[in-house]
């Protein structure tokens, strides 16, 4: 019992067969924008060039990181040692790799870890109104609870370690998420398309995952970018403070603040690490801005 | 909404039984929609709102009944009263039997098998209802994947095939576009496309065609009529404008202020309405004959928010008949001077001259 197929209007000649794949072309159609913008392409070869750099800092560090040379400390750079060498003669690119790798792993899966745990509760706030003021007094408590007493209170649990870092920075960042994607939902869930799901017979669970998340991922991807770099630099509050990654695992805010003392000696141990954060971070930003113009199906194509 | 608490079901005790409000448009072998004294109130910050008051009307199979009024009369809450789509913080109490089920009855999962399956709707503003970052063929599809249980290629072909019918060109390349990629008539040829998926027993259709120019809305509505022809879906259509009305229409349920006040067959009302509401309304169209006499004639004042059903009848403070009987004694659904059923004390008669109907009805 299928409707006649009957056409009201006659239609124009039968259109030529689609290609099946369409959401791969869409996925191809989204990276040809990114490149096309001059900043979020740049932001995308930086960011790849790092995390490569980051994940085969084994092959492609000259040194051992932990290789310390008594005849050649706080040398300046020089084509042997690009970024010069530290107060023990270790080779600081070899160490900035290797930190990068640290900084970046720790960044990225605390944020990943947040988003894990936020953007369900968030949504679940946003869309259940008999939840939403447990979720968000819970928010406005880990809020108000500082971020660096959980941080010491996991590390006397776990012991200071790179996954203790991690963990206490996704942590930390689970309220911001929770907001951002209750806001979204809030805003969501009261369009005309949610209530047209709902009476085409949708469960929740179809509207939420459908039709809420979907729309809502513009907000968190941009919110993810900014709370990478974030984190970045919380690890390296974290491990200044005796709470993250131990020497002699580098990471870049680990190298920073060893190098405060020596900064009049060897400016070049503080300012490596630094700009290695700040490029990372900049470039990171870029993508997501283009990434999020990218995904969005309104913006015009050209 | 999903997520919030349903409606209380209540099962009308309370209320005074009306002996007199019995189907107002009758049809044989059993309708197949019966709403049975359906009253809505919404408990709002400024106290309880009565926005549908006892309303009883029938849809036959293959039927098309326009449910007209003006706005704030209770129709689109009657509507969305069918399959349970209100707030939480309304309460609806009365009889709702669809095609041998009693609505009222039904679970949230029960009225979600029925939504958008045996029910569908088409909502007014095609802008916004469609999901922005879904292309139109992942949107049909979804309600295809969902009721009917369809897959992969077998969906396609059921989209083009729905688009076709809904007459849009190109079908299967539309699929693949995004909702911004159409127009508002090509959208809301999608909704009704999406609403069609699953062929449902009865379309309700709330203000198909408001947000849409005249040229668009002529399209839309011969949609509909060719859509019942083909496929025997019921429509239920929810409007203001009588134009629309005498264009497509069988059947006419009017409401005003949250109560049926007038039912006939779409000719018969045009031509001997009884009801002074629904002579108002007729007058109130635009009509270029009557423009030497002084323009367009509107009804006084506005439709009251009532908190509670009175005792008298809700029209009488606009209308120019009205007396001590309307302000003090409800009136009840009865037939008029002109055979159907109408609520007032004071029916207009059986017009020796008829009124014109706005718009050539012919079809």
């Amino acid at each position: 019992m299928t409707v006649p197929a009957q056409t009201l209007p006659p239609p124009e000649a039968p259109p030529p067969a689609a290609p099946p794949a369409a959401a791969p072309a869409q996925r191809r159609r989204a990276l040809r924008r990114i490149l096309r913008n001059p900043l979020s392409a740049g932001g995308l070869v930086v960011v790849a060039v790092m995390l490569l750099a980051a994940a085969l800092a084994d092959v492609v560090a000259p040194f051992p990181y932990e290789l310390t040379n008594f005849d050649t400390t706080l040398q300046p750079p020089s084509p042997e040692h690009l970024f010069g060498t530290d107060e023990l003669g270790r080779d600081q690119f070899s160490r900035v790799l290797h930190g990068l790798r640290v900084s970046v792993a720790v960044g990225v899966l605390s944020v990943v870890l947040s988003l894990l745990v936020g953007v369900p509760l968030g949504l679940l706030a946003g869309f259940y109104r008999v939840l939403d003021p447990v979720i968000s007094r819970l928010t406005d408590t880990m809020l108000a609870f500082p971020f660096l007493v959980l941080a010491v209170g996991l590390a006397a649990i776990l012991g200071p370690s790179q996954t203790t870092a991690t963990i206490a920075l996704g942590v930390g960042g689970v309220p911001l998420i929770i907001r951002v994607a209750r806001s979204e939902t809030l805003r969501l869930r009261e369009l005309d398309f949610v209530a047209a799901a709902v009476a085409d017979g949708a469960s929740d669970v179809a509207v939420l995952g459908r039709h809420i998340l979907p729309n809502a991922v513009n907000a968190l991807i941009v919110q993810a970018t900014v709370s990478v770099p974030a984190a970045v630099i919380g690890e390296s509050v974290l491990s200044f403070l005796g709470l993250g990654v131990r020497p002699p695992t580098p990471s870049l805010g680990v190298m920073i603040s060893s190098a405060q003392p020596l900064f009049r000696d060897g400016p070049w141990l503080a300012v490596f690490p630094g700009v290695a954060i700040v490029l990372f971070t900049l470039a990171l930003n870029l993508f997501g801005d283009g990434l999020r113009d990218a995904l969005d199906p309104r913006e015009v194509r050209r | 909404m999903t997520g919030v608490p349903r409606p209380r079901v209540g099962t009308g005790a309370g209320e005074p039984v009306v002996a007199v409000d019995g189907p107002v448009v009758a049809a044989a072998g059993g309708p197949l929609l019966a709403v049975r004294d359906l009253s809505v109130r919404f408990a709002t910050e400024e106290g309880a709102v009565l926005a549908v008051d006892r309303v009883s009307f029938d849809v036959a199979e293959r039927d098309l009944v326009a449910l007209v009024g003006e706005s704030g009369c209770g129709k689109s809450v009657t509507a969305m009263a069918l399959t349970g789509l209100l707030p939480g913080n309304a309460t609806v109490t009365g009889e709702i039997r669809f095609a041998g089920k009693d609505l009222r009855r039904l679970s949230e999962g029960g009225l979600r098998e029925i939504r958008g399956r045996e029910i569908a709707y088409v909502f007014q503003e095609p802008m916004t209802s469609l999901n922005p970052v879904l292309t139109v063929g992942r949107q049909i599809g979804e309600v295809l994947r969902r009721h009917r249980d369809m897959h992969g290629a077998a969906v396609r072909r059921r989209c083009v095939e729905l688009l076709d019918l809904v007459g849009i060109p190109l079908a299967a390349r539309r699929l693949r576009e995004y909702p911004h990629q159409l127009s508002g008539g090509m959208r809301q040829r999608v909704m009704i496309a999406m609403a069609l998926a699953c062929e449902p027993k009865l379309l309700v259709a709330d203000e198909p065609t408001t947000a849409l120019d005249v040229t668009v809305q002529a399209g839309i509505l011969d949609v509909l009529r060719t859509l019942r022809a083909e496929t025997g879906t019921a429509v239920l259509l929810i409007t203001h404008d009588l134009g629309v009305v005498a264009d497509v229409a069988e059947r006419v349920v009017v409401m005003y202020a949250g109560r049926v006040i007038e039912s006939a067959d779409v000719d018969e009302l045009f031509a001997k309405p009884a009801h002074p509401y629904t002579r108002g309304l007729l007058d109130a169209v635009p009509n270029p004959a009557r423009h030497a006499e002084g323009g367009l004639r509107e009804i006084p004042g506005r439709v009251p928010v009532l908190s509670h059903s009175p005792e008298a009848c809700t029209f009488a403070d606009r209308c120019p008949r009205a007396d001590d009987t309307c302000r003090t004694r409800r009136p009840e659904l009865a037939p008029g001077p002109t055979g159907h059923p109408v609520r007032c004390w004071h029916p207009l008669p059986d017009p020796a001259a008829t009124p014109p109907r706005p718009r050539g009805g012919a079809r």
